[in-house]
């Protein structure tokens, strides 16, 4: 085998990875994703040596991830694309020719990620037009009319149906990689927290994580299980916003607020864990800064099981609404096929049939000891995204409950160490969308030479895209809040 | 003489003064039944006072029909009211055959409405103006084959003769103007762009009706608009409220209790029916505005069979 294997958390040496030539280099990476891999990272090792890249792919059959080196030193930067083979790549390409240089050969469209002038050299950006005289174009934002993220949406329509639906995204772009590699130990707890503000612990555990194992640091028990339960809360609470979200969508005002006064319950009980409605300050490395007491358990709890007896109660209301199922139902399908070839993660992987979650393919932290149920409904359209919201947030009380009941005893913090020279590490985290993907590599001075991050937004927007085809227009912003995916966390 | 045109005057003062209150207490009624407090029941007015002090800017490719549309509006929508019977009184303008006009001076806000939509020339109004048309022609048939099957039973065409026409002592007729009633709630919930047709509050540009024409109108603009829209929403309920006068009595006490608790009940409706159902696909708003116009026919058919 010409490819690194590692598990999610597992450090290794910078020295282990095999740079192939071109040639040999892209013919391996066909080969895994052949045999069933998704492609989770396409990025040099250093960043400020570009032309030794590693493409990293992850087998959830068999929880390795696989990394594989090319070595672009001689020639040209380019490389004949794998896209037209397999559309996970799509983005991936895009994102490494923009940052690097790189030419994908034959790629089929090759668009700005994040930066509007690198591919393009200056040129505005020819949106893929579709002509005809009944053909009209209707452009959204990046300016809305509410209060939401920024984003540009070009759409083709005919009449009211959508043939092709162009995401345009970057206006968040804030250079958190850039930032991370600058920045100092205290600082990059801060910055990884607020790489998306809605999933500040999905980030901030999946860096520690990467931290903690490159410099060996070994968590206390109790300290695993706290941030589990954080990040578990983290999930209820994003659940129950997106889910008022797509209730509000259709104009069910009854659910929607419902599940907005639910969602404050849940942050609430954030709050009193850490202080911070958003989790924000209770990672440390090496464990957690805020232990769990008697009165705040009760906190919990309490919160939790109201939470518990009303959303049964709310998520029979909406799911036996004639009028909320016929929005939801079949109203943005994305099939099985579709999904696998695009690389969709996460909750609308699951909602799409396929059994992928990280917290059961490539376990960590207190997953490892407490698994928790795989949960997949088969349609892919907006009812399953929502239904598959809902299932969760009852398995997830229930997991934390169970955590809560058995918590063991322990410090909460444990001695922080140095980080390893010329080491990598991947590390995978299920946030409440999917799975979040720190990958850092150290160079001999121990330092970090490359910080890449894979927000499952990343992968799912594409997604969206391809959900609104032969859609009526009307219904895209539930579709939108049906995936409810993040602007910051793709732009970065 | 003069007294009746008194009437006809503080009639459409009413109507005009009123309508902000109604739409007011109708978000009131939703704010309470879905567990939150809600704006003030005077939230509208407040929202008036501050357009009317906001600059107008008007889209840069827009001709003069943007700028004259709004104050049409209005003009129009006071005309119409001008021609509703509030209570007893006879309404200012009212001769054989004002039904017609009525409809198609609604016909003409709409009209205007559309223009300046499709004259800023963005996409969004487009959409908006093609939805809003589509949904208009749908609609006409419900006023006809409600209002017009009065009308047609009763030998009446003035809206105020047809009005005073409904005696509750037949109860055929007790239960055809109840039907009929519906049909005309149905009617105002389209025509006034609320659940479950159009969401009133929606901030997504896609799936707007009515507040997308408007996006691109600020200030004053804004302002005749915004006003317009609560215009037509009393214009609305008092055609529903007026099924249930007591004609017959001619009594004024009796008359105002009805009229407020009309007006309360159908707030509270509105209320209720915007909190427990969601917003139908764009796709299937036609069929339920056919529903409300079969309703009319066959309310029409039972009439003229029992008889």
């Amino acid at each position: 085998m010409k490819s690194l294997e590692v598990q999610n958390n597992q450090c290794f040496d910078r020295a282990a990875i095999q740079f192939l030539d071109r040639d040999d280099f892209r013919n391996s990476v066909s080969e895994l994703m052949q045999n069933n891999c998704r492609m989770i990272a396409l990025t040099p090792v250093d960043v400020n040596n570009g032309r030794k890249i590693i493409a990293v792919l992850a087998d959830s059959s068999s929880s390795m991830i696989h990394m594989v080196g090319g070595d672009f030193r001689e020639g040209k930067l380019e490389f004949e694309s794998w896209a037209n083979d397999f559309p996970q790549t799509n983005y991936f390409e895009c994102e490494l020719s923009e940052n690097y240089g790189y030419v994908p050969l034959n790629h089929p469209w090759l668009r700005p990620v994040r930066k509007q002038n690198v591919i393009l050299k200056n040129k505005p950006y020819q949106f893929f037009k579709l002509e005809g005289e009944e053909v009209h174009e209707v452009a959204v934002g990046p300016i809305h009319a509410g209060v939401i993220e920024p984003g540009h949406f070009r759409f083709q329509c005919h009449g009211e149906l959508v043939y092709n639906l162009e995401i345009n995204l970057g206006y968040q772009h804030r250079g958190v990689e850039e930032l991370l590699l600058k920045a100092n130990q205290n600082q990059r707890i801060i910055l990884s927290e607020s790489i998306a503000g809605d999933t500040t612990i999905g980030h901030v555990f999946a860096h520690c994580n990467a931290i903690e194992n490159l410099s060996n640091t070994q968590l206390s028990l109790r300290a695993e299980v706290i941030r589990t339960i954080a990040s578990e809360i983290e999930r209820i609470a994003m659940h129950l916003s997106a889910l008022g979200g797509i209730a509000n969508d259709v104009g069910f005002a009854l659910p929607a607020s419902s599940y907005g006064r639910l969602r404050t319950l849940a942050i609430n009980s954030l709050a009193a864990i850490c202080g911070s409605r958003f989790g924000r300050g209770l990672f440390v490395y090496g464990g957690v800064r805020f232990d769990l007491n008697e009165t705040i358990i009760n906190t919990v709890v309490e919160n939790l099981k109201i939470i518990n007896d009303d959303v049964r109660e709310i998520n029979k209301y909406l799911f036996s609404s004639v009028g909320a199922l016929s929005r939801f139902e079949e109203t943005g399908i994305v099939n099985t096929n579709l999904a696998k070839s695009i690389g969709l993660v996460g909750l609308a992987a699951r909602a799409s049939g396929i059994e992928e979650d990280t917290r059961i393919n490539f376990p960590y932290g207190a997953y490892r000891y407490n698994p928790i149920s795989m949960i997949t409904l088969a349609t892919g359209d907006v009812f399953a995204r929502a239904r598959m919201r809902a299932i969760e947030i009852e398995e997830t009380i229930r997991f934390v409950f169970d955590q809560i009941e058995n918590i063991p005893q322990g410090e909460i913090k444990s001695e922080h160490g140095r980080m390893a020279a010329n080491s990598g590490v991947v590390s995978i985290v299920e946030g409440c969308r999917g799975e979040i993907v720190h990958i850092v590599f150290t160079d001999e001075a121990r330092v970090l030479s490359n910080y890449k991050i894979k927000d499952p937004s990343f992968n799912n927007w594409y997604g969206l895209s391809l959900a609104l085809r032969e859609t009526a227009i009307s219904d895209f912003p539930l579709c939108n809040k049906s995936f409810d995916l993040s602007y910051a966390g793709h732009d970065l | 003489m003069d007294l009746e045109i008194l009437q006809g005057i503080i009639s459409i003062i009413i109507i005009l003064g009123v309508a902000p209150l109604f739409a007011g207490m109708v978000n009131k009624q939703k704010a309470v039944l879905t567990g939150r407090v809600g704006a003030p029941i005077l939230q509208p007015y407040y929202e008036l006072q501050r357009l009317i002090k906001k600059e107008t800017i008007n889209a840069s490719g827009s001709s003069f029909i943007s700028r004259i549309s709004p104050l049409i509006n209005l003009v129009t929508l006071i005309i119409a009211a001008a021609m509703l019977p509030v209570g007893f009184w006879k309404p200012l303008i009212s001769f054989d055959g004002d039904i017609i006009l009525f409809a198609y001076i609604l016909g003409l806000v709409r009209f205007f409405q559309i223009l300046a939509a499709m004259d800023i020339g963005s996409s969004f109004e487009g959409m908006g103006a093609a939805r809003e048309a589509t949904f208009a022609l749908f609609a006409e048939p419900i006023f006809f084959f409600t209002i017009g099957s009065i009308s047609f039973i009763s030998g009446f065409t003035s809206l105020y003769d047809i009005y005073h026409s409904i005696q509750l002592t037949n109860i055929s007729y007790e239960v055809f103007i109840i039907i009929c009633s519906i049909s005309v709630f149905m009617l105002a919930v389209t025509e006034c762009s609320r659940m479950p047709v159009d969401d009133p509050n929606t901030h997504l540009e896609l799936t707007m009706i009515h507040e997308v024409m408007i996006l691109d109108n600020s200030g004053i603009d804004l302002f005749l608009y915004q006003y317009s829209s609560y215009v037509k929403l009393f214009i609305y309920a008092i055609l529903e409220v007026s099924f249930f006068y007591p004609f017959s009595k001619q009594s004024y006490l009796i008359g105002i209790i009805i009229f407020i608790t009309g007006a309360i009940a159908l707030t509270f409706l509105l209320g209720v029916v915007e909190t427990i159902t969601s917003r139908y696909r764009m796709k299937n708003i036609p069929q339920y505005l056919l529903f409300a116009t079969a309703i009319g026919i066959l309310n029409l058919l039972i009439y003229t069979f029992t008889k």
